[in-house]
């Protein structure tokens, strides 16, 4: 028996709203639509009426989890234009930031992960590990959402010497409890079952559709922008882009876990290395220059970009903003096909959108 | 260091390009919008060619081809994204739904006037549009 089977726009498995229609016959997803925009905040327009500073508050806002990476990005654009260098100091302070960031968008997302198929206590324990990752970026920003540690120029907030050992410390243990549950999401049955052969997109298909990120990578893509076209001070780090050949809900697991690693790798060395100096070049507020620049990020969930207009004013002319979700949400309909109406909600978390950042 | 080259085409070079970026194995970043100093409308197609963008710029053209086509959905959520906040059309796109904007903004003043528009005169023309419904 065939019929249409809404979910969404708000739904108990769906963390943000979408719409996603599926055309089912019995139990098996035939083809679906989604619809997007239920968020849509006018972000970039409202940034035509905005200074830099202002611009780097609310750009902040477009994302409740990959705030810094939005207020990054907008910088690297208006730092662009404007030709100002960021201290080697502040841009490393970016990348602790942007890669515990990281870490805690890839458990929050992994712990998701196990609650919609069930596996409560894999969710508790991942959360608890996410809970350190917080309480480092509270230490460090302040803040436990929009970090604001970014500003032109630089970063807003120091690293002194005891912070910098008390992360190092507790970075050693999250290495540990990721460890203990990396091993059992990798090799529990249950989880193997709900997810290996789950939403398969391969490698072609996501080339084709421009997948993004950890999403992209586990479709055996081989990108990452900190690698391919280095930008703050990635390119002082040495690190892996772990790649996964089969495209599956089990091996977008896989590629976040290994990232995790990958992340408290680029963390050491920066602290590690954490070069004298100053971190900004003072709190001033900018005119942005006539010009435009286009800068991307790669952000917990894959390439983000930024084009910034400046037109001699204290105002940003154009602040057009493109975030992974963008690249990835279009892919659900292709990943939901053939595959069983219980998986849709854990097919449609598996990119770990964002609709608050695709919507602006 | 990520450079930005910028390369002005004419509308007849946009899926040629396209094509041979695609056959190049060469990502989209995305097709960027805005009206320059003059007003003019200018789109912008910005391909990954790491470690730079390559940006492919047409001016004062309002109907372009699509390249749906050549980078799928990669292509056509941008395309419909430009359709809606400045009015472009894409020949041979599909724009039966909306993407962002609410049904009644692009009924009325939203669809292709939203970017332009200043936000005191938005916000005006939406109290004054709730004024009527009372």
């Amino acid at each position: 028996m065939s019929y249409v089977l809404p979910i969404g726009p708000y739904h108990p498995s769906l963390e943000e709203p979408i719409h996603a229609k599926l055309y089912t016959e019995g139990e098996m997803i035939k083809d679906a639509e989604v619809f997007v925009g239920y968020n849509h905040r006018g972000i970039e327009k409202l940034c035509t009426e905005r200074n830099a500073i202002q611009t780097l508050v609310l750009v902040e806002r477009v994302c409740g989890i990959c705030s810094h990476s939005h207020a990054l990005t907008y910088a690297m654009c208006v730092e662009d234009i404007n030709k100002i260098e960021v201290p080697k100091r502040g841009d490393y302070i970016r990348v602790i930031t942007a890669e515990l960031e990281r870490l805690h968008s890839h458990l929050l997302w992994m712990g998701i992960a196990c609650h919609i198929i069930g596996h409560d206590s894999m969710f508790m324990h991942i959360w608890d590990e996410r809970e350190l990752v917080m309480d480092l970026l509270e230490r460090l920003s302040g803040n436990r959402v929009n970090y604001a540690m970014v500003t032109i120029g630089g970063s807003r907030r120091d690293i002194d010497d005891q912070l910098r050992r008390d992360m190092l410390s507790d970075l050693v243990k999250l290495k540990t409890m990721l460890d203990r549950d990396v091993d059992i999401v990798l090799t529990d049955k249950t989880i193997a079952l709900r997810t290996k052969n789950v939403g398969v997109m391969k490698t072609a298909d996501a080339v084709r559709m421009g997948a993004v990120g950890p999403h992209a990578r586990a479709s055996g893509v081989d990108v990452d922008v900190r690698r391919d076209s280095p930008y703050s001070a990635y390119g002082d780090f040495k690190f892996k882009v772990p790649v996964t050949p089969n495209g599956d809900v089990f091996d977008r697991v896989v590629v976040r876990a290994l990232e995790c690693y990958e992340s408290v790798s680029i963390i050491m060395q920066a602290l590690d290395n954490l070069p004298e100096g100053p971190i900004n070049l003072g709190n001033k507020l900018p005119r942005i220059k006539e010009g435009v620049s286009v800068k991307r990020h790669e952000a917990p969930r894959g390439a983000l970009s930024y084009m910034v207009i400046g037109k001699n004013a204290l105002e940003n002319a154009r602040v057009s903003i493109h975030v992974p979700s963008f690249k990835n949400t279009p892919t659900v309909p292709f990943m939901l096909r053939n595959n069983t109406v219980a998986d849709a909600g854990l097919i449609i978390a598996s990119i770990d959108p964002c609709f608050s950042c695709l919507d602006r | 260091m990520q450079e930005y080259k910028i390369t002005a085409i004419t509308r007849d070079e946009i899926v040629p390009l396209a094509e041979r970026m695609h056959k190049a194995g060469i990502f989209l970043v995305m097709i960027h919008g805005y009206r320059d100093k003059e007003g003019q409308l200018v789109v912008s197609y910005d391909y990954a060619v790491d470690p730079a963008i390559e940006a492919y710029q047409i001016t004062g053209e309002e109907n372009l081809p699509s390249i749906g086509e050549i980078y799928d959905t990669s292509a056509t959520w941008a395309e419909r994204e430009l359709n809606e906040l400045y009015g472009v059309t894409f020949e041979g796109l599909d724009l039966s739904q909306r993407l962002f904007l609410p049904e009644d903004m692009l009924e009325t003043e939203g669809k292709g006037q939203i970017m332009v528009t200043p936000l005191s005169e938005l916000v005006k023309n939406m109290e004054a549009k709730e004024v009527g419904k009372v």
